[in-house]
Parts: structure tokens; sequence; C-alpha cells
């Protein structure tokens, strides 16, 4: 089934000199869907997704560590040729940049560059580019004039048309309408939307309700980890975790206040988990519970116990390649006979 | 009136005192060049070399210094365009933005380009001495290029600064080489910048006379050979005027007001071209 997946992500860490953005992340990024990374301002979605086709590399001391597979092949990999990795992976930037030179060769720039010289091949691929981002009509008569010229939102078109000309399997867009006028907004909303049977899209959005009018998938980004990802259906009315929901809300993200603390790390068997019961006992209602755990499969089974009990799971975040930490919600007990 | 205002006023009559300073000594000088140049400037001035016995001439005119000055200008300038645009374009694509590496270049460059012209002249002279030259027209396009390599390396290094990152993101963004997107964007970008700093260049080279008198040399005679010596245009001025005689002298005027006009020339050529090259410049 991985090799099916454009895009995984395998336990990816990023830092800016001392400071690290992004924690241990790790997910499958779905085909041919509009996927929508979500979160506040700063909490590293665009490293993310720069991440993606390595362009994050071109910022001052970055580190990355982890794996990112594209196609199956770690794009992380130093050997790796970059050109051919962002032939594959489109970037449509927050504000539309034109290159300096006419609208024509904008939209041949990338073919040009990867090889394409026949003067009749390249007509045709511009055109039919410009056509599909839906700026044929608007510019036909002025192929050659400077793209500079152009309003803000046929800039953000010929960007995508440019994109798409280099014919990528993956369109990255990072808050690729924020800039833009509401109608010029709409317009690559409405494009994007005509796009995702035939591309991957992974946009970045600080706006909920584009999220919601265009996401199959949605990640939730908060402070370098992801909190939450799934199906948009699923994700915008049944968040699962505290975080996510008060964000969904609109509310202020607020830290949890521990109350106790203990480690499942060191146990054989979920069985013998007397001391998380125990602990569990002596805790009033409402109060918050840390969960150390190891390994992906211990804390399915320990949430979906948890969660059998009627307590809340306020949040699911790795700390390391193998190490878990769940807080938890102590709440009534609920008898199931 | 109060305070503030008192302050203000004063401050705006000592900037505008200022400007004055620099306006009034600037037309005075081309008045001086003007005044005593152009009754001095005959056909003869730009077509003829001098003649007349002694090798400073009494008479005809300074072509050889005109076309000496034109020959070594273009000839430097060509030599450190060619040096000093890769060394922008490394700084600026290659190395991260703010390496100690790329840090001390720049450093460098700053020394450089306060070093006196008269020191790149006792080193071309030097160099030349090692190499076995004479004072000759190729010795002082050497020199006089070390001399403004610095002022084109640091000037084209700015323009390249001014390239949005965004622009080189949304190249590298295409799979595009750090070369390609070098040669095929950021150098249009920028083209307006780097004519502007060209022209700053030969604007120097052109003008100096302290690289070229040890390297270049003087000559009566059109400049023929790379390997022989050529007379140039401040170096012209220097000798004309420093003789007793006032026939001699009134040439070094001339000389002076050839060379300011072709400075003026030069600097209206590249605004025009400057402007031909910002059509497709993204802003």
């Amino acid at each position: 089934m991985e090799s099916k997946t454009h895009i995984g992500v395998r336990d990816l860490n990023v830092w800016y000199g001392p400071i690290k953005v992004l924690n241990h992340i790790t997910m499958d990024i779905p085909d041919k869907k509009i996927t929508a990374i979500i979160g506040p301002s700063g909490c590293g979605k665009t490293t993310f997704l720069k991440s993606l086709n390595r362009l994050i590399e071109l910022q001052d001391q970055i580190k990355l560590s982890g794996q990112v597979l594209v196609d199956g092949e770690n794009i992380l990999d130093p050997s790796l040729e970059v050109t051919h990795l962002r032939k594959k992976l489109g970037l449509l930037l927050q504000r539309p940049q034109v290159l300096p030179m006419s609208i024509y060769d904008n939209v041949a720039y990338g073919p040009r560059i990867h090889g394409m010289k026949d003067k009749k091949e390249l007509n045709e691929l511009v055109e039919k580019y410009l056509k599909l981002a839906n700026l044929w009509t608007e510019v036909n008569n002025r192929l050659y004039a400077p793209a500079s010229r152009l309003s803000i939102g046929q800039q953000q078109r010929l960007c995508l048309a440019r994109t798409l000309a280099i014919e990528p399997e993956v369109i990255l867009g990072d808050e690729t309408t924020s800039a833009l006028d509401p109608i010029s907004a709409q317009q690559i909303e409405q494009l994007l939307l005509k796009l995702k049977n035939r591309y991957t899209i992974v946009l970045v959005t600080h706006n909920l309700r584009q999220a919601k009018r265009l996401a199959d998938y949605v990640i939730f980004f908060y402070l370098g980890d992801v909190i939450e990802h799934g199906p948009a259906a699923e994700f915008f009315t049944k968040p699962r975790y505290a975080k996510t929901k008060a964000y969904l809300e609109g509310r202020f993200i607020e830290d949890f206040k521990i109350d106790g603390e203990v480690s499942l790390k060191l146990l054989d068997t979920l069985e013998d988990s007397s001391q998380l019961q125990t602990i569990l006992h002596q805790l009033e209602m409402g109060k918050i519970l840390k969960i150390l755990v190891e390994g992906e499969e211990t804390v399915r089974k320990v949430s979906s116990s948890l969660e059998n009990e009627g307590h809340s799971i306020l949040e699911v975040r790795r700390l390391n390649s193998t190490n878990w930490e769940m807080i938890v919600q102590k709440q009534h007990v609920s008898y199931n006979i | 009136m109060n305070w503030r205002t008192f302050e203000e006023r004063i401050m705006k009559a000592l900037m505008i005192a200022s400007l004055c300073v620099v306006i009034g000594s600037l037309i005075s000088i081309l008045l001086t060049i003007v005044l005593k140049g152009l009754p001095a400037i005959r056909w003869e001035t730009v077509s003829q070399t001098p003649q007349g016995g002694y090798y400073i001439g009494k008479e005809g005119g300074i072509l050889n210094a005109i076309l000496g000055s034109l020959l070594l200008g273009v000839g430097a300038t060509a030599v450190a365009f060619v040096v000093s645009l890769p060394v922008a374009f490394y700084l600026n694509l290659y190395l991260k933005k703010n390496s100690r590496f790329s840090y001390t270049i720049r450093f460098l460059f700053d020394v450089l380009y306060g070093v006196p012209a008269i020191v790149y002249g006792t080193f071309g002279f030097t160099l030349m001495i090692l190499w076995g030259l004479k004072a000759s027209l190729l010795a002082g396009i050497m020199t006089v290029a070390f001399m403004i390599i610095p002022v084109m390396a640091r000037g084209m290094d700015e323009v390249l600064k001014m390239v949005p990152f965004e622009l080189k993101e949304a190249s590298w963004a295409m799979g595009t080489t750090p070369w390609e997107t070098a040669t095929r964007v950021i150098f249009k970008q920028a083209l307006p910048g780097i004519v502007t700093v060209i022209l700053l260049g030969f604007g120097r080279a052109i003008g100096d006379a302290a690289a070229v008198l040890l390297t270049a040399g003087f000559t009566d005679s059109l400049p023929n050979s790379l390997l022989r010596p050529v007379a140039t245009l401040p170096l012209a001025v220097f000798f004309q005027l420093a003789t007793p005689f006032p026939e001699v002298q009134e040439r070094g005027y001339a000389a002076a007001f050839i060379l300011t006009v072709l400075i003026l020339v030069i600097s209206l050529i590249s605004r025009i071209l400057s402007r031909q090259f910002t059509r497709n410049v993204v802003r």
C-alpha cells in the first residue's frame, strides 16, 4: 500500500539553529486529494510543506532528520537530485511571484529547463496550461508582454500555469490565496477543485473556511507537532483531541495542567497495567494524567481501553521514534453491561 | 516659537546649507572646466595627435589620449566584469545568507575598495616587472581592472542582494539548478542594476590617473598595440597643466572638458539602458 502514496513522512524533525520547529512528524498524504494543513502562525506548516520538496534547505542554519518518502524514495538523502524532485512537486507561493520575463516565457520556463526545445510543442504546452489555469482568454493577445503587468490575481493563475507546465504529480500551495482579492481567491479555489482528480494537492492555509470548502484530508499543526490528522468530514465534525477542538471553535489553545504522570514503558503486557488503574482511581474527576507509552501499537490499545472506560483522551503526541505521550482526562466511569 | 519648532527650522536650514555647499562646488568645478576648456576646443583637438616638437605638443590635439582612455576604460571594465559577476553570483546564490565566509569576502572587498589608486599602480608596476612587461595598454588594463574589481563585485553583490528571495525560491521550485536560476531569472531581474554598476566601474576606470601613471605610461602616438604605452585623458590633463606654457595648459582644460563630457555621456547611456532593461523586472 505504501508505494501507492506519493508522499509519506517518517519521523521528520526540523531545526532552525537551536530551535526545533518540527517534532517527529509521521504520516501519509493521500493521493489525488486535497490535503489542507491548518494551524496557527509559526507552528511549522510552511516548514513542513517546503520540506516536501527540500526548498527548506535554502534557509539559514536548517537541519533535518528523518525521512520524507516520495514515490518510495527518501528525498532527504543528500545524493538525491533535487531538480528532478522539484519537477515532481510543483510549489505555489503565498504571493504570486512571476519571473522577470514575458507571460509566454513564464509558462515555458520549466519545460525549457527540463529540455523541451521544439517551438511548436512549447506553443501547444503554453496554450494548454494557460487554458487549464483559466488565463488563456485574458492573455492570448499579449503573450509576449511582461508578466509583471498582469493583475495580482492573474499573476497567481500564471504561477499556477507555470507550475502545471512542469507536469508535476503533486501541487504544494503555501497560503496560495491569502494575498489575493476575494474573486481571484475564489477562482484559484475552483481551479484547485478542478485539478484534484489529476494531482495530489497539499495546501497550507490559515483560513478554516477555505479548508472546509476544499479539503478532503486535514492535518492540524500546533507548535511543531501534528496534533491530529484525518479525513475532512470526520476532522471537522468529530475532532478527537482537545487542542483541535479549541482551534476549530476559535478558542485560545491552552497548555494542559498535568496532575499526574505515569510511565507504561517498562510493562510487558497491558493487562498488567494496574499501576495506571491505581493512579486513575486516586485522581479526582476532570483531572489530567500524562501517560508515557512505548510503541504505536500500545498507544492504540491504551487509548481504546481508556475510551471504553469513558475517559477522554486530550492529546497523543510523539516524543521520539519509539516513545509517545498521552494526555488523558478522568471522566465518570460508565459501566457497560 | 517653541523649542521644537525652532529645532526643526535650524536643522532644516543646516541641511539646505550642506546641499548648497555640495551643489555650489559641483557647479564651480563644471564652470571652470567649461569656461577654460571649451574655448580651447577645436576640430584638431579631437581629430589629431599632439604635433609640434616635444611630446606634450603645442599644436594638434589629444586624440591619442581620448582613444587611449576609451580603450583602457572598456578593456579594464570588461576584464573586471568577467571576474566580478561570478563572484557576486557565488556570494548570493551558493553561499548561505549570513555565512562567515561571505561576510569575510564582503569585508575584504570593502577594504580593497578603499585602497588608493596609486597603491594599485605600484602593485601593477611590481607585477609588470615580475612578468617582464613594459608600461603598456595591457598592463594599464590589468591594473585598472584590479582597481575596479572591488567596486564592481560589491556593486553587483548589492544589486543581487536586492533580488527578492521569493523570486529565487519560485525559480528553484521549478527544479532549476542555481546556475540556471542565476542566468535566466536573477540576471534578468538585476540587469538594470548591473548596467549601472558596469558604468560606475567604467567611470572610475576612465577617470583614474594614479593607477595608469606607472603602468600605462604616456605617448604621443595613437594606441596601436596592447604591448605599447598609451596616453590617457587624466594624465594628459596632469602633464599639460603642469607645463609653464599657457597654450599647452589650455589643452589640459580641453582634455578635462572632454573627459567630463565622456563621463556625462556614459551616465546618460546608463540611465537609458537601465530603463530599457526594466521592462520585464518584477517588483
